[in-house]
């Protein structure tokens, strides 16, 4: 009676034995999320590289990937031999960083930090100088408008104007203050947490000194950014909407806001939820110069049996020639100075925004100033901690100092 | 009975009707076997529930002593040594404001959520032992929720409960009462979740109770007919007395799953996948902070002693509704 | 499942039945069923609607509530984006497998905590109930652990093996048998010389069945269901349904007609199983039960 579930137990466990590459070739596995570009390029790498096969772990959402791949990491096993991790957890990695191999140690010589834009490279750097990612995308800022209320408002709508009246923060909410004047109806950008994080990673010291001390509440740019916010907030600038809600989505195709800042990946979100008849454009410039929002690195957990090969892989992957053309198969904008400058790169426009999306981005990118440091709860402080309490503030939930006792406290013990 | 195919029909049939005054009375035999037969009657059950002891001690038992281990560690998910350092994720727990909130919250779902659910399960056990025309689509209509896929779940709650523009609140609107902020206000988010919950579980347990009725013998209830009581004399008297084993199943899983409650919360959340539960926390459960110190702050130490004190609260609990649930069946005993 | 569609005994057939409280179902209790089943079955109707439409759907504050004409390019979509119909055998292998296993095992520990006598019975029955309360959520990391010591991480029989027992399961078949199965009913058997393991097979089981058939259904739908674990331990090239319906969801914005499609593509085999298949087999399975 026993015999049957116990029988079929064992006839599985034994099938579960095997797998590992045939005749002594190298089975690469590559771990990656959402859409990266790389299918085609994997097979062509197989094929140039005789001895090699790859195999592609897809993940759809990110949460996922990373949830998956930080529990391979304290399970001791299971992970790929190149891993992607993306910006928001990229502090998270770098605390593990005796997990990653170090690729300046056993990448490919030719591979230079010149290849990428400064900040990027920088950016996949532990602080005692290892470098954990190569960087495959970036998602540098601009700042998305609708022309048609700008214009009902009295406010100027074409993109070299309204890039000169966002050139600063000031003047961003000097003109938010205008619009709402003007416009009873719409606010002036969808949520105050989004504008806050762009300010944010402009500054050069964030929510940790570079010795992974929080300092939130000495760094008085923080509390300046905030006050800034709060007060547009108060002033009826913002539409209360939380980012990515289904509120949010269903916003677009309203007249709930006026502007939005937004990355390369954004735009095609925007279109598909806005509809025709919005008239979204992308402004020359943003508000101090640039900002970056997104992006991924490849790297190689040290429990790769084959590192070298792996990083080979993925020095592969992340060179510009790869990068550029994963860009024009899937749409992530690249990180290498040398695709950004390329043809195919710069061709790129958008009918819908009206614009030549690849030449605006590529000048955003270079407009991003030195890389921040991050703290190894950096990104909780932010989705979990900033975030919710400015929306508490737009919810009328708790009052502006209320939510910044709670911006404080929430950093500390998340730190602590 | 003797042992063979023609006896086992028979006590198939008896088995599921339950009638032991058809069952013949034979003499026993006692012989040679009598040793054999007392060993069987020592050793089988042991024999019965080693299969869930020992693959609970294969999959089940690791992942609690390693939890209960690390608990006492400073322990992130990514560092590489972990600190020992006792009880102090267990102290810093008792301090820590958001916890207290979470478990406020979580007792406060769980008290607006089990009650009515049961109600309801037992409301609809009982219509559902009605004699209905189109039964069977009645009752596979009690497990429809429970096979709705989550995703579509949350998007649907989120709209109903949208304070702008959602359904309720346009209902609300028509008897004039004032849009009521269901995700802001702490407690309007409960009564939002927990009517989450009980839509998604009342009828799984319906079913159960449904079950669980159709099981007693009705000789019991011609019995109280003769004896001349009425119909919910008969329910008093008879159905809830013999439910009682079922409604201790019922209420102890409750009691523990709405503890533990951990997707209605996150489905609930404006922004998916956020564990925030809200902007201030006001509708985090205990389990989605647990959750969320391990997964998403990579704390699985101070996780792992969420998990344990989490633990100790449902074994009151579940102790409290089990001597409950007792009580108040056993004033109730069948005479 | 046999509640589902269980065949009345006859005699409940003939005028009132004691055991109702309702004696004749009213235009109350069929508005109350009724009302019932539409709040339940709308989730499902509504995944359809989105499934059936395109992205710009779910952007409409009071979308449509009749279908569109885009159902089969999103299901296209669905195959093209994430390995599907492995994704459904794989589910339907371990949903199986664990079922039969949870059943049987719970079914025969149920059975000796509800009716036998032995020493640490009441002990070993509170480790049971124990072993319940603990959240799981954590037990991914040790358990990921385990399964990569027993190299079976990325295969299926690392998502099968820790299910294939559980005290939910032990506990049900228990407090069912205590009432549903006369203690007389085994006395009488075991005063016959039945042996023990004989009267498990022809006295408890064939009573079980209306409770096991609800176990069975619950445990395939929590494996059916089941995300965090699967996710941690399987490869996304081999993956269990709920896994490749993540798969759907890539991208900084979901696309919900996609991701819906995939969900109602997933329903529909179930649904099929409850609906025709359920009352096929249900009412097989009954047919020794309602003979007395």
């Amino acid at each position: 009676m026993l015999a049957l579930p116990i029988g079929l137990t064992a006839a599985l466990t034994l099938s579960a034995c095997g797998g590992g590459g045939e005749d002594g070739d190298i089975e690469l596995v590559v771990a990656t999320f959402n859409e990266m570009g790389y299918e085609e390029l994997l097979e062509e790498y197989e094929e140039a590289n005789p001895g090699i096969t790859v195999t592609h772990r897809k993940t759809g959402a990110a949460e996922s990937h990373h949830q998956s791949l930080f529990t391979r990491i304290n399970a001791g096993s299971g992970l790929a031999d190149v891993e992607a991790v993306e910006e928001g957890y990229m502090a998270q990695a770098m605390e593990a960083s005796g997990r990653f191999n170090d690729l300046a140690e056993i990448g490919p010589d030719d591979v230079s930090p010149d290849r990428w834009l400064d900040w990027k490279y920088e950016a996949g750097v532990t602080p005692d100088g290892k470098l954990i990612g190569y960087g495959t995308d970036i998602g540098p800022l601009a700042m998305c408008y609708r022309a048609d209320l700008l214009e009902d408002a009295g406010l100027p709508s074409d993109p070299a104007e309204v890039g000169e009246l966002f050139a600063t923060w000031d003047s961003y909410f000097a003109a938010g203050d205008e619009f709402v004047a003007a416009n009873q109806d719409s606010a002036w950008f969808d949520t105050g947490a989004q504008v806050f994080n762009a300010m944010h990673n402009q500054l050069e010291t964030g929510y940790y000194d570079t010795d992974s001390n929080v300092v939130i509440e000495s760094n008085t740019a923080i509390k300046d950014n905030w006050d800034q916010v709060v007060a547009a907030v108060e002033g009826g600038q913002s539409a209360g909407l939380e980012a990515f809600s289904p509120a949010w989505d269903t916003s677009f195709g309203d007249d709930a806001f006026a502007t939005k800042t937004c990355p390369p990946w954004m735009l095609g979100q925007i279109e598909g939820l806005a509809g025709e008849d919005k008239v979204w454009r992308v402004a020359e410039g943003f508000p101090e110069g640039g900002g970056n929002w997104g992006g991924t690195w490849l790297t190689v957990p040290t429990q790769s049996d084959h590192p070298e090969e792996a990083a080979a892989l993925a020095a592969w992957l992340t060179a510009p020639e790869q990068q550029t053309r994963a860009f024009v198969a899937s749409g992530p904008f690249p990180s290498q100075v040398e695709a950004l400058e390329s043809d195919e790169l710069l061709a790129l426009t958008n009918e819908y925004f009206d614009v030549e999306t690849g030449a605006l981005y590529a000048e955003q990118a270079a407009a991003v100033g030195p890389a921040q440091f991050k703290g190894p709860r950096d990104g909780q402080i932010q989705t979990n901690v900033l975030t919710p309490a400015l929306t508490s503030v737009e919810e009328g939930t708790a009052s502006p100092d209320e939510a910044w006792d709670a911006v404080v406290s929430g950093a500390e013990n998340l730190a602590g | 009975m003797t042992v063979g195919t023609s006896g086992s029909t028979d006590s198939e049939g008896r088995g599921a009707d339950g009638d032991p005054a058809a069952s013949p009375g034979g003499g026993g035999r006692q012989s040679l076997r009598d040793r054999l037969n007392r060993w069987d009657v020592r050793y089988s059950p042991y024999l019965y529930i080693a299969p869930f002891f020992v693959i609970f001690a294969i999959v089940g038992l690791f992942p609690l002593l390693y939890t209960s281990y690390v608990s006492l560690f400073d322990w992130s998910l990514v560092a590489d040594d972990p600190v020992f350092i006792g009880l102090d994720n267990y102290v810093a727990l008792m301090g820590d404001a958001r916890f207290w909130q979470a478990m406020v919250n979580t007792i406060s779902i769980f008290i607006l959520s089990t009650a009515p659910q049961l109600a309801m399960a037992l409301l609809f056990a009982v219509l559902l032992d009605a004699h209905l025309r189109a039964r069977t689509l009645f009752r596979v209509g009690l497990l429809l929720p429970y096979v709705a896929s989550l995703v579509a779940l949350g998007i649907i709650f989120g709209n109903l409960f949208n304070s702008e523009y959602g359904l309720i609140n346009g209902l609300l609107g028509l008897v004039g009462i004032d849009p009521i902020n269901w995700h802001s206000d702490r407690f309007a988010s409960h009564v939002a979740i927990a009517s989450m919950v009980n839509w998604r579980w009342a009828g799984y347990n319906a079913l159960i109770i449904l079950a669980a009725m159709q099981a007693i013998p009705r000789d019991l209830y011609e019995a109280a007919t003769v004896d001349g009581a009425g119909r919910w004399r008969r329910f008093v008297s008879v159905t809830l007395p013999m439910l009682r084993p079922t409604m201790i199943f019922v209420v102890i899983t409750a009691t523990v799953g709405g503890l533990q409650i951990f997707t209605e919360p996150k489905l609930f959340a404006v922004v998916p996948g956020s564990n925030n539960g809200g902007s201030t926390g006001q509708f985090q459960t205990v389990t989605l902070f647990m959750y969320q110190q391990g997964f998403e702050n990579f704390d699985l130490g101070y996780a792992s002693a969420t998990a344990w004190v989490l633990f100790l609260v449902i074994v009151i609990f579940a102790l409290i509704n089990f001597w409950l649930t007792r009580r108040i069946s056993s004033t109730e005993g069948p005479r | 499942m046999s509640v589902l569609s269980a065949p009345k005994p006859a005699r409940r057939r003939r005028g009132q039945d004691p055991g109702s409280i309702i004696g004749k179902p009213g235009f109350l209790t069929y508005g109350l069923l009724i009302a019932f089943i539409l709040g339940s079955a709308f989730p499902l109707y509504w995944s359809f609607l989105v499934a059936s439409r395109d992205s710009s759907f779910t952007a409409e504050q009071l979308p449509p509530m009749w279908p569109g004409g885009n159902f089969f390019a999103n299901a296209a979509r669905v195959f093209d984006t994430a390995p599907f119909w492995l994704a459904l055998g794989n589910s339907f292998l371990v949903g199986a497998i664990v079922t039969v296993s949870v059943v049987f095992f719970g079914t025969l520990a149920g059975y000796a905590f509800a009716k036998l006598q032995f020493r640490g019975n009441n002990a070993l029955f509170a480790f049971v109930i124990a072993t319940l309360l603990v959240p799981t959520q954590l037990g991914v990391i040790p358990m990921f652990m385990a399964m990569a010591e027993l190299e079976m991480a990325g295969e299926l029989v690392a998502v099968i093996l820790p299910n294939l027992v559980t005290a939910l399961g032990v506990f049900w078949m228990r407090q069912y048998l205590i009432a549903a199965v006369p203690t007389e009913l085994l006395e009488a058997a075991r005063v016959d010389g039945c042996s023990m393991i004989r009267t498990f097979w022809h006295v408890v089981l064939p009573a079980a069945r209306p409770a096991a058939a609800i176990l069975a259904l619950f445990t395939f739908m929590t494996s059916w269901n089941d995300f965090l674990w699967p996710l941690v331990v399987l490869d996304p090239s081999n993956p269990t349904i709920q896994l490749a319906l993540e798969q759907l969801q890539s991208g900084y914005s979901v696309d919900y007609s996609l991701v819906l499609a995939g969900t109602t593509l997933a329903t529909l085999p179930i649904l099929f199983i409850f609906i025709v298949l359920g009352k096929q087999i249900v009412s097989g399975i009954m047919q020794g039960a309602v003979k007395g």
